[in-house]
């Protein structure tokens, strides 16, 4: 039998946007965008300074309530108010600027805020779950008992995105991941990247780097002035292509078909 | 090997584990101070002192003075007096780095996932930086680099130094890569294709070791394969020999990156066997297709059952050929096993001239994805040992490819 013939299922995505729109006063930062993450895939989302990227992440994570639009999570619509809603939903994100405490050491920033003990802290079940969870990674830590401070920026990047793993999440985003890191601590990121793809997390990748988004994307998202300006999968589409629809110097392959099929629904 | 090992549970063999424990952390680490070193194995820092002191004066671990957030710290590497070399694997879709000392032992690796179509400008500055980067870590400087071995996806012409059939790393055709990369890191860079250089690894420590003649094949993104007879890698005339890929299947079939139709790899190859695989708009890699086929699910199990019938029939051509002792299948979609192997054996038992009780073996590679960058080692330091028993060094051949054929011990 054919491999085309036998039942495949479509499946649902983790996390879907429809139509999310947010507005600042007057400036309209996002409008009508639609997005998608599935589970086990890296979907990388790209677009100019001021294209949204941060708000649509900031939608995401609980930062911001959308103006308009729907927030579907496997299909079923909720509704995120609160960065606690967001957690719940199994949602984690890794900011830019990562937010760990320079002086405290690896497990503890881990744990910030989420300290395992009743009465005392045990500080052992801590540090055992973290050697657990940054195994998970494969990471390169030498000791989790040196404070944040002596950590390289990979390093950091790592503790961050493992503290993102503590509460459980089924999507990862990450804001801007390589940036400023050195080319052996970006492969150390981008692996990671790759480990929790293969742990079957949904990864929401930001970043203006487009050799690691071709390197370890899925899909790319093309954000231009607010809008979705081209959904591309990666192994079909070249850095061309990616620039274009970022710069918007062509129109694109999706925007002509959804104009196409308004201007057909139109009698 | 060692008959006179300690009582287990004794003083000595608990040393003896202690001992192990702290170079295993200096291994994984490249480099770390003393004190890095207590954390990470869990001894205590007298322990630690008294274990690398010891290890010290034996020559296994080398100690420097250093400083770490302001404070003097002993930093701990693997002994390496004779100097380091670098493997590099260029692959479609990976770069692997690897730095080992001359008794082949790697002290630092590096693993970097690569767009497609990578260019060879970007990516062997980025190459570079890397090896700075990881000499840092070992606390030592890329004057300590003795040699560099890169494997790379593509026939490579020993004589020009260039890739011998352009299109098949479109990104990298006319590009002296033991030229360039010389210059970048002022050292000598020896090139050669990643499955001669599989096929030396293995033949030499992996699953062909102490066999005669045998034939490499890794299959991942594109499909390739090594020949090693009488003991020596096989490159043809333009390093075009073991270009399994592109052998021809169906010659009206479809147009392949190299020019010719209807080439082994347009069947074969990632995109052949994930494209009728892809249901939805999620991404499908190679490594999900194993994964998935692992886990038994039945589309993936087949469509990797028909890519090991395929290259069973290309295989069975080329054992008809050369006869070989063994075949040692690699890469990727090798992970999946016996669902790869089981089909490509039965198909190449039926198309063998030879009984089936002598058909050659047909195993899985032991050395995983590292053979490539393992044999880029070897192959580095083999040109080096040939170049100083020769005395043809020279400082007007530095960063060129010599002519001297490469010895397997």
């Amino acid at each position: 039998m054919p491999i085309e013939d036998l039942h495949v299922v479509e499946e649902v995505p983790l996390f879907s946007l429809r139509g999310v729109t947010k507005n600042f006063g007057a400036v309209k930062a996002l409008q009508g965008v639609d997005f998608d993450v599935y589970a086990g895939e890296v979907v990388a989302v790209v677009g100019d300074n001021g294209a949204g990227k941060t708000t649509l992440v900031k939608v995401l994570a609980g930062d911001h309530r959308a103006t308009s639009g729907e927030i579907l999570y496997q299909g079923e619509p909720v509704t995120i108010d609160s960065p606690a809603d967001a957690r719940e939903l199994g949602i984690a994100t890794v900011f830019q600027d990562l937010a760990l405490c320079d002086n405290l050491d690896v497990v503890a920033n881990l744990f910030l805020g989420r300290e395992v003990g009743d009465m005392a802290l045990d500080e052992v079940e801590m540090e055992q779950r973290a050697w657990a969870l940054l195994r998970q990674l494969s990471a390169k830590l030498p000791t989790v008992r040196t404070p944040i401070a002596s950590l390289s920026g990979g390093q950091r990047q790592t503790v961050a995105i493992a503290r993102s793993l503590v509460g459980e999440p089924t999507v990862v985003v990450l804001d801007e991941p390589t940036a400023a890191l050195g080319v052996a601590q970006t492969a150390e990121v981008l692996n990671l990247i790759e480990r929790l793809r293969e742990s079957g997390l949904g990864v929401v990748l930001i970043s203006h780097n487009m050799a690691d988004v071709q390197a370890v994307a899925d899909r790319v998202v093309v954000l231009r002035l607010g809008k979705n300006n081209g959904e591309f999968r990666v192994p079909d589409v070249s850095y061309e292509q990616i620039i274009a629809a970022i710069t918007g110097a062509t129109d694109n392959a999706v925007s002509r078909r959804a104009q196409a099929s308004t201007e057909g629904r139109q009698p | 090997m060692t008959t006179n090992r300690p009582t287990p549970g004794s003083q000595t063999s608990l040393r003896e584990a202690n001992r192990a424990r702290i170079v295993d952390a200096v291994k994984l680490h490249g480099g770390l101070t003393q004190v890095e070193l207590v954390g990470a194995t869990g001894l205590s820092p007298a322990s630690v002192s008294n274990i690398v002191k010891e290890l010290a004066a034996q020559g296994i671990l080398n100690t420097t003075q250093s400083t770490r957030s302001g404070r003097r710290a002993q930093f701990v590497t693997l002994a390496h007096e004779l100097g380091l070399v670098g493997g590099v694997h260029i692959a479609q879709r990976h770069l692997r780095v690897v730095v080992a000392d001359v008794a082949q032992q790697v002290v630092a690796e590096h693993h970097l996932p690569l767009a497609k179509d990578h260019r060879a400008d970007a990516e062997l500055g980025r190459l570079a930086r890397m090896f700075a980067d990881m000499f840092e870590s070992l606390d030592t400087d890329l004057s300590e680099m003795l040699a560099v071995g890169v494997a790379i996806e593509a026939p490579i012409d020993k004589r020009t130094g260039l890739i011998s059939r352009p299109g098949i790393m479109r990104g990298w055709d006319g590009v002296n890569v033991s030229e360039s990369l010389g210059e970048a890191l002022n050292c000598r860079v020896f090139v050669d294709n990643n499955c001669n250089l599989g096929a030396l690894a293995e033949y030499r420590r992996g699953a062909a070791r102490r066999r005669g003649d045998m034939i490499y094949i890794n299959a991942s993104e594109g499909i390739g394969a090594g020949i090693v007879l009488g003991g020596k890698v096989w490159r043809g005339n333009h390093g075009i020999a073991g270009e399994l890929g592109h052998v021809t299947v169906d010659e009206q079939g479809p147009l392949c990156r190299c020019g010719k139709r209807g080439c082994l790899e347009m069947y074969v190859g990632a995109s052949a066997i994930i494209e009728p695989l892809r249901s939805d708009r999620r991404g499908l890699k190679l490594q999900d297709v194993v994964s998935r086929a692992v886990g038994g699910e039945a589309r993936f199990v087949r469509a990797i059952a028909d890519a090991g019938h395929r290259i069973g029939v290309a295989t069975a051509d080329l054992c008809n050929i050369l006869d070989p002792e063994r075949v040692v299948v690699s890469g990727d979609l090798a992970n999946a096993g016996e669902i790869l192997l089981g089909p490509l054996r039965h198909t190449l038992e039926r198309s063998l001239l030879v009984a089936p009780e002598n058909a050659p073996e047909v195993i899985q590679g032991q050395l995983g994805n590292r053979a490539e960058v393992l044999g880029a080692v070897s192959y580095a330091i083999d040109q080096l040992s040939v170049l100083t028993d020769g005395a043809v060094s020279d400082s007007s051949q530095r960063a060129h490819t010599t002519h001297t054929k490469a010895v397997a011990s």
